[in-house]
């Protein structure tokens, strides 16, 4: 395995490493120089639309694809360079976490850990034992994989994807089809996981998803990078500093909409009874200042509010830019 | 959950130890459970025991010798053998493999870390395990037949030995297509399309001169081993005639039927096994290396030469010598120098056909080309690895042209300079225009597809290649358009090895009506090919001196600090 400990900063090494990524299917290019850096024991979520490029990244980062070009250094292996090494280091569940209809849920575990060459006999027992405990699938290790509902197949996936304790986890949309609970066990199993030092690379094109259970993300569209960091950072990168203010004023309503429509940042001033609603795209500073502005005229303020846009709608919007671009 | 990120050191698994090998063990785990296999093996024992029960009955009816009557299930049994060790098996490979791929734990068995060997002869025994089980139940009836048949080791071993390395053969073919085809339909399509083709279709080249093809199936050790597998009466007569038919030869070497079967089909199992081994390693391969497919061509060429060259003197190799049956010892038989030119143009046509498939296989796609620069330039490079998949595969398919035409050569001055057409020969002249034959349709084929890719070969295949020859074909059947129907058809390179071994063997005994016209048409077409060739050559030099100047120009990819 050719590993690079660490980089020429001395810092540690990122767990996930991607540089200049690009994924061409003939003349579509699914994935558009990604260059992204995730680091070790991190639960990082990579978020987009469908057709954004996530599993062409993600099936170049497990060795199933082989780029356009690019360099992908995962703990420290190139992907490129060193597949079996690649391997070794990596567990993937991919999307939609397939199953065999001729096995049962042990047999299947017991498999992969042979073939993981896991130990003697005794051991890859214990070892599946522990995975499914890990997943809360103990109790069906008997049942036929053809049986189990979407949720419960996602699991038996994620505990094959631990049997080899990989110190990077690749999880292509893993929450898709799990209802709140499981979510939330999907979570508590992740953070756990990046808590013993396993970094954590997990896809969804649902925000809300990924922003409960990553510590960062970044957001994919149309093969390119738009924003990466922590939720917040995400949020300011895309530009997204749109909000609804609504502004409760106990008299001189009218006045305060005359002034407030000649403030820049602010559109879309409307008046429903004692209530002032407009748009506001400052920052938090101007924000501030128009608050500031708008006492400082005698209007009397009952109250204040603010409504941000929704993740989703950020998103949505987004896509909607690039694909009439 | 008390996952540590310290991944489990693996233990290697041996490729040949196939009863430790996890994906041959999950196959039997799901395969053999009785639930399942059950009723196929109680079926396959019922009809097994039905057969010996029913031989040894009418035997004992008729009076026979016990051995005879017991020998009366030996063939019964090895059908049914055959039946389920080359249909059901080669199915359930190809379709098992497809179903792997459709509900996508493929992906899974790609990332375990076993050696992409071992994975293949995991999936190979694994896969058919029920079909070997249900021959597993055979065999007791066909060993209580040979013994009491009193059949010969020397009998009965070569035979099944083959039966197993068609078996393998076929499932190969059924695990390559499975691993290849897009989806099942279409594996279990081109399993059973192949299967068929390789038991059925390509050994009728042997009726014409290409004698190897014949050793892809049983047949010929089957025939060898009839004798000794009948009823004591009708093997001796079998035998008698045996001894009319001459033994495998391989250039001046003798070898027995199972022999040479085995050889030839050994080879073709490792070329599988290479393919999907590649395959397995790195999904995007192409099925074969540069230098494997060009010593695969060679090979090839040196087993038909080798099979075919003794038996011109003898005659053996001549159709008609095959159709004549008994009859030839009786009149004084003499080969056609009309069959010598036609199986001269079939040995070219061949050889042209393996140009096309193994140039194909081994020709890089746009996307394998940049991929290719890519990474050279990320190494320092400036230039391509001779053998890597990116690389041109123009030098290599020029090899195999080379080669064929060669073979080509020798395979038809054997034929013309043989004590048959006494007086004729072919001059070395000949061989530069079956070489201009072969590097205008093989390079001409081959650059044509790395400059333009596979659509513009099919385009190019039917316009220039298929409706030539139908519309020759219609103007032949009109009244006085002979002449223009040879011109039309001589477009196809499918149709100038006839034309060559037409214009160029002296022995050649055209029709008056075309006597001039074939050979005109010849030369121009093939002068015409070998320019469109030399232009094709160059189209392609320039598309590739674009691709790899426009990915080094580019400035470094990567920043400075890398690891």
């Amino acid at each position: 395995m050719n590993r690079s400990p660490s980089n020429t900063h001395g810092g540690p090494a990122p767990a996930i490493d991607i540089r200049c990524l690009r994924v061409d299917y003939g003349a579509f290019c699914a994935v558009d120089d990604l260059t992204l850096s995730v680091p070790p024991g991190e639960v990082f979520g990579l978020v987009g639309p469908n057709g954004a490029g996530k599993t062409s990244t993600f099936r170049v980062l497990t060795t199933l694809m082989e780029p356009t070009y690019g360099e992908v250094i995962l703990d420290g292996v190139d992907v490129l360079e060193d597949l079996a090494g690649a391997r070794q280091v990596m567990g993937y569940m991919p999307d939609l976490a397939p199953l065999p209809s001729d096995l049962k849920i042990g047999e299947f575990l017991e498999f992969h850990a042979a073939a993981y060459g896991l130990g003697s006999r005794q051991q890859r027992r214990e070892r599946v034992a522990e995975c499914l405990e890990e997943v809360a699938l103990s109790e069906l290790s008997q049942s036929w994989c053809k049986e189990l509902s979407r949720g419960q197949m996602q699991r038996v996936v994620l505990a094959k994807t631990l049997l080899h304790r990989p110190r990077v986890l690749i999880l292509d949309e893993p929450a898709s089809g799990l209802d709140p609970l499981a979510r939330r066990d999907l979570r508590n199993a992740l953070r756990k996981l990046a808590d013993g030092g396993a970094t954590v690379f997990v896809s969804s094109h649902i925000l809300s998803e990924l922003a409960e259970m990553c510590s960062s993300l970044c957001v994919m569209n149309r093969g390119r990078l738009l924003a990466s960091g922590s939720v917040d950072e995400v949020r300011s990168q895309l530009g997204s500093t749109e909000r609804t203010l609504t502004a409760t004023l106990l008299a001189r309503q009218d006045e305060a909409a005359a002034w407030l429509q000649s403030q820049p940042a602010v559109h879309d001033v409307r008046l429903s009874g004692p209530q002032l609603v407009f748009g506001f795209s400052g920052s938090d500073e101007a924000q501030a200042d128009l608050l500031e502005g708008l006492i400082h005229r005698g209007v009397r303020l009952r109250a204040f509010e603010e409504k941000r846009s929704s993740f989703e709608d950020i998103l949505v919007e987004v896509a909607e830019t690039n694909r009439r671009s | 959950m008390n996952s540590t990120p310290t991944p489990i050191r693996p233990t290697r698994h041996a490729a040949w130890a196939i009863w430790s090998n996890p994906i041959f063990r999950r196959y039997c785990q799901a395969r053999l459970r009785l639930r399942g296999a059950g009723i196929a093996l109680l079926l396959t024992l019922l009809i097994a025991g039905f057969i010996v029960a029913m031989s040894s009955t009418i035997g004992g009816r008729n009076q026979m010798d016990p051995a005879d009557a017991a020998r009366g299930g030996i063939i019964p049994l090895l059908v049914v053998q055959g039946l389920i060790l080359f249909v059901l098996g080669t199915a359930q490979v190809a379709g098992g493999m497809t179903a792997e791929r459709d509900e996508g734990v493929i992906d899974y068995q790609r990332l375990i870390p076993m050696s992409p060997l071992a994975k293949v002869l995991g999936y190979l025994f694994g896969l058919p395990v029920r079909e070997y089980a249900m021959v597993g139940v055979t065999l007791p009836f066909t060993a209580w037949c040979l013994w009491r048949g009193q059949v010969g080791w020397d009998v009965w071993m070569p035979l099944y030995a083959v039966v197993l390395s068609s078996a393998w053969l076929y499932h190969f073919t059924g695990l390559l297509t499975g691993t290849v085809a897009r989806n099942r339909r279409w594996a279990f399509l081109a399993s059973i399309g192949l299967v068929f083709c390789l038991y059925t279709v390509i050994p009728q080249m042997a009726k014409f001169g290409l004698v190897f093809f014949k050793y892809l199936t049983i047949t010929p050790v089957f025939e060898e081993s009839l004798s000794g597998l009948l009823p004591k009466s009708a093997g001796a007569m079998v035998k008698a005639g045996q001894r009319l038919l001459p033994t495998v030869k391989f250039f001046n070497l003798d070898f027995s039927e199972a022999v040479f079967t085995g050889f030839s089909q050994g080879g073709l199992i490792l070329t599988f096994v290479i393919m999907l081994c590649r395959k397995w390693r790195r999904a995007e391969s192409h099925l074969l290396g540069k230098l494997w497919a060009t010593g695969f061509f060679i090979w090839i060429q040196v087993l038909l030469l080798g099979n075919a060259l003794p038996l011109i003197e003898p005659g053996n190799l001549f159709p008609s010598h095959g159709f004549a049956g008994v009859a030839q010892y009786m009149w004084d038989w003499k080969p056609n120098p009309g069959e010598a030119v036609a199986m001269s143009g079939i040995y070219g046509l061949v050889t042209l056909g393996l140009i096309f498939v193994l140039g194909g296989i081994i020709t890089p796609s746009a996307d394998h080309q940049l991929r290719g620069w890519r990474r050279a330039r990320k190494q320092g490079a400036t230039a391509l690895p001779r053998l890597a998949d990116a690389a041109t595969a123009y030098g290599w398919v020029g090899v195999m042209a080379l080669a064929g035409a060669a073979g080509w050569f020798l395979f038809t001055r054997a034929l013309v300079e043989s004590h048959w057409f006494p007086g004729h020969v072919v001059p070395l002249s000949t061989l530069v225009y079956f070489a201009a034959v072969m590097l205008s349709s093989g390079v001409g084929f081959q650059a044509l597809l790395e400059a333009k890719g596979g659509r513009a070969v099919v385009l190019a295949g039917i316009l220039v290649g298929v409706v030539p020859l139908m519309a020759g074909a219609v103007c032949s059947a009109v009244s006085g358009m002979l002449t223009t129907a040879m011109w039309v058809i001589g477009v196809s390179p499918l149709v100038l090895p006839f034309f060559a071994a037409g214009s160029l063997l002296s022995i050649a005994d055209l029709p008056e009506a075309v006597v001039h016209t074939v050979p005109q048409a010849f030369y121009v077409w093939l002068g015409i090919g070998v320019v469109a060739m030399l232009w094709l050559s160059w189209r392609l030099w320039a598309a590739r001196k674009a691709v790899a100047g426009n990915v080094l120009a580019l400035p470094p990819a990567l920043p400075a600090n890398r690891p």
